[in-house]
């Protein structure tokens, strides 16, 4: 059986569009609740794309937690929430960060020749690395355990305390 | 040790980097809180492309900083949903303004 040839670059490039495109509407649509449905799948594409060059135990994880938990989290929290009243905006202070921001992304990776560093992975198979981070980072991923497991209960006690009687 | 394409390698840093002035903008120019949530969360999204390459001279040093940087930023976001919500509900407003007219 022949397999489906596909331009790597080309469809990175596309990814990357697609992302970019994703990360504008987070910040554009006016209803929050399209707007986290957005940042799912902007999650979904920054899994992809990692996925793409070579980091494919990240992109799972990225798509499994984060966009199946975290952003599922705020997208029923925002729904139930209901309609806010209108936002003010302040778009030349934004316009002023963002260019600051990635000016200074781009001057300190290029000053420092990070893309350099940028390398194609070495392949791993899940069972190792899992069995290498319970043999390294043991104690970080009982803290993460016992973190996400204490979060349920401060998530709720907090949520209730803002309670009116 | 294999260098990434030049253009992929390119393409992931310029994306990056413009995701997170996506997000910076949405940051700064929104006064709404939740609104300011999800602008973090997209520059969460563009500073994993820029870092998890980078890392990738040892990939499982680039795969445990992953998934304890996800782990991390999942709970972050609950906690601070759970804030707002509070927040919501004692001065039924999200409004950053109000925020600092309450003085919390």
């Amino acid at each position: 059986m022949s397999g489906v040839s596909v331009d790597l670059p080309l469809f990175a490039a596309v990814l990357s569009v697609m992302a970019i495109v994703a990360a504008y509407m987070v910040i554009r649509i006016k209803d929050l609740v399209y707007a986290s449905v957005t940042l799912a799948v902007l999650g979904s594409l920054t899994a992809a794309l990692l996925a793409v060059v070579g980091f494919g135990i990240i992109g799972a994880y990225l798509v499994l937690v984060y966009v199946g938990a975290a952003v599922m989290f705020i997208i029923i929290s925002v729904s139930m929430i209901g309609p806010q009243r209108e936002e003010t905006r302040e778009p030349f202070r934004g316009l002023v960060a963002a260019a600051a921001v990635t000016t200074l992304i781009l001057v300190v990776v290029f000053a420092l020749s990070l893309y350099r560093l940028f390398v194609v992975p070495a392949p791993i198979q899940a069972s190792q690395a899992a069995a290498g981070a319970l043999h390294e980072y043991l104690p970080v991923l009982a803290l993460i355990f016992v973190g996400q497991a204490a979060t349920v209960v401060e998530a709720i006690a907090i949520a209730k305390r803002g309670e009116r009687k | 040790m294999i260098i990434l394409d030049s253009f992929v390698g390119g393409i992931l840093l310029v994306t990056s980097a413009i995701i997170i002035g996506i997000g910076a903008y949405g940051l700064t120019a929104s006064s709404n809180l939740l609104r300011q949530l999800l602008s973090v969360e997209v520059m969460f999204n563009g500073l994993l492309l820029l870092v998890i390459p980078i890392l990738a001279g040892s990939s499982y040093l680039a795969t445990y900083f992953g998934i304890i940087a996800i782990s991390v930023v999942s709970v972050e976001v609950i906690v601070v949903v759970s804030i707002l919500i509070a927040f919501l509900r004692q001065y039924r407003s999200l409004s950053s303004s109000d925020l600092e007219e309450s003085e919390v």
